[in-house]
């Protein structure tokens, strides 16, 4: 018996001629937070909507709890909270008419009335009509839709967008919670603070290719280094051509090199070559992510 | 899908007062004038150009066949075409649509409370026009010498409802079926326009017989006898067929229907299993 909450296998949309997503296999566990991550176009929200029946995929599969995404969407989806990356709302009514329609609609999973903790949790106004919302408290609307049923499983397409600061804290709060219930949230984002804030496991779409799906924990430990070494005199070409190790840059006596693994040879390769000074500094999780979504450098060499 | 319904009504609330009332003004203007134009228009009862229109005005009967069976009808056409295509394509185009078919419900239960939806606040218009008409009616009736009543000119009023329902359910089909609402709306719109000209048309001219039956508004009696007695029972249930039909049509292709992406349907077959290079 599988643990996972999703599943894909060659999961593939296409748009016409237009790439959506391409063979994207990933496996989403039961309880975890897991991060989506890609640049803007990438394939995240493509993915998303398959997961919830939206659209269905060109070739490949996917199945949420088991179900089949195509075949058994209502089963699924009662059990999905989702928030879309493109929230549009019914702008006349008052928000607090929403979130009855939509209680009245998809159930309130045991949970009647949930929605007015989290609209207040968020600080939001439900006595206003959607129209009268700056863009902020739109998203606020959606994020108390998402989470309101308590479903098993949320799908999140960046739900932090347009929201300042606190509320931001107070949303990724809202996740961490929902995992410790033992729920399963999907949470899609292009920004890294926030997935290695509450996700466990990170998959990084590019291109419409999953290219990266690890531990968050395990990203952290592909820190790289960055090192400038200045010799006496200019080092042959390739001297630094070592695996994991990547030339940024050259002056009149200096290298820049971006190293990822070989440190031990990096540096006898150096004293090779009379260096008379190293500086090095840590790179980022951004950098590492940059890394990934690099077209130069082929990106799945992180 | 009994609550989707409701909701799908709750949103046309101000839709079915604003067009109702809207409408009203039909019968408050052109029924309350009709006893001081009355001998006019019987003067009028023979013009070619009335003729040509579908139109006849020489008794009350004509009257109200020509202006409120005719054009009410007519009108309520246009707030289904709007509403029709609106209520996919539109709602799709705008981003709602993306919560509606996240419910835990299937896709022919959304098209078909939108479609009941659709068809309820149709009927709800006309009632309002129909009571209104009668009100009038009674209001002058003893300026009038005739032997019809307030409640046949009610019933001749709902009798109509196949005709906008019609029409509702080839803009829903068309909201499924084209990539835009815009596209949907014109064709929607055009069809109705040929269809009423074509239908009168094809009385006065004979290149134009064989095509009357394919003219919806060949389907409805908005003569004398239409008010008298009623909608003929085969025209009203050709519009149901082609109604139920539209219908159909739209929970199969709104069925396929790949959603937030607006591609017509034979671009969105290409998107399905085996289609790409």
């Amino acid at each position: 018996m599988t643990d996972n909450v999703i599943e894909t296998q060659d999961l593939t949309v296409y748009y016409g001629k237009h790439r959506g997503i391409v063979d994207v296999n990933l496996t989403v566990e039961k309880g975890k937070v897991f991060g989506f991550l890609g640049p803007n176009g990438a394939g995240k929200t493509t993915t998303q909507r398959v997961l919830v029946d939206v659209l269905p995929p060109s070739w490949g599969k996917a199945s949420v709890f088991g179900l089949d995404c195509q075949t058994q969407g209502v089963e699924l989806r009662k059990r999905i909270g989702y928030l879309p990356g493109e929230l549009a709302l019914y702008p006349n009514m008052k928000a607090s008419d929403f979130f009855k329609m939509y209680e009245y609609l998809r159930g309130s999973n045991g949970a009647p009335g949930y929605w007015r903790e989290l609209a207040k949790r968020l600080d939001l106004d439900t006595s206003r009509k959607i129209r009268q919302f700056s863009r902020g408290n739109k998203q606020k609307v959606g994020v108390v839709a998402a989470f309101m049923s308590r479903a098993e499983l949320l799908i999140l397409d960046e739900p932090t967008g347009g929201l300042d600061p606190l509320v931001q804290r107070t949303v990724l709060d809202m996740v961490r919670e929902a995992k410790a219930d033992g729920r399963t949230v999907f949470f899609s984002s292009h920004i890294l603070s926030e997935v290695q804030a509450v996700c466990d496991r990170v998959g990084i779409i590019r291109e419409g290719r999953l290219v990266a799906t690890q531990r968050v924990e395990e990203l952290f430990a592909q820190r790289m280094n960055r090192m400038t070494l200045i010799f006496d005199a200019p080092p042959p070409p390739d001297s630094f051509a070592l695996p994991g190790v990547t030339e940024l840059g050259r002056g009149r006596q200096s290298v820049e090199l971006e190293v990822r693994d070989n440190l031990p040879r990096v540096l006898a390769a150096a004293a090779e070559h009379n260096v008379m000074d190293i500086e090095t500094h840590n790179v980022g999780l951004e950098e590492i992510f940059l890394a990934y979504y690099s077209v130069e450098n082929g990106g799945d060499d992180a | 899908m009994l609550r989707l319904l409701i909701q799908e009504l709750r949103f046309r609330r101000n839709a079915i007062i604003g067009w109702g009332l809207g409408l009203c003004f039909f019968p408050i203007v052109y029924l309350g004038i009709y006893p001081q134009v009355a001998e006019e228009m019987a003067g009028l009862a023979d013009l070619e150009i009335y003729q040509a229109m579908g139109v006849s005005l020489g008794t009350l009967e004509d009257w109200i066949g020509s202006i409120l069976l005719l054009f009410v009808p007519l009108l309520i056409g246009v707030y289904a075409i709007i509403n029709g295509t609106g209520t996919l394509a539109g709602e799709e185009e705008d981003g709602r649509l993306e919560m509606v078919v996240t419910l835990p419900l299937p896709r022919w239960k959304i098209v078909a409370a939108k479609a009941l939806a659709l068809s309820a606040s149709i009927f709800m218009i006309l009632l309002i026009v129909s009571l209104m008409s009668a009100a009038v009616f009674v209001a002058i009736e003893d300026q009038l010498e005739t032997g019809l009543k307030a409640m046949q000119l009610t019933s001749a009023l709902l009798g109509t409802w196949p005709l906008p329902f019609a029409v509702g359910m080839i803009s829903l089909f068309l909201a499924a079926f084209c990539s835009r609402r815009r596209i949907a709306s014109l064709v929607a719109a055009v069809l109705v326009v040929i269809s009423y000209f074509g239908s009168n048309l094809a009385g006065t001219t004979t290149a134009l017989e064989p095509l009357e039956p394919t003219f919806l508004f060949t389907y409805v009696d908005y003569t004398a006898s239409g008010v008298s007695q009623g909608q003929q029972g085969g025209d009203v249930l050709v519009l149901l067929v082609v109604g139920l039909v539209a219908f159909v049509l739209a929970l199969i292709f709104f069925q396929r229907r790949k959603l937030t992406v607006g591609a017509w349907p034979w671009q969105r077959a290409k998107m399905g299993a085996g289609s790409i290079q």
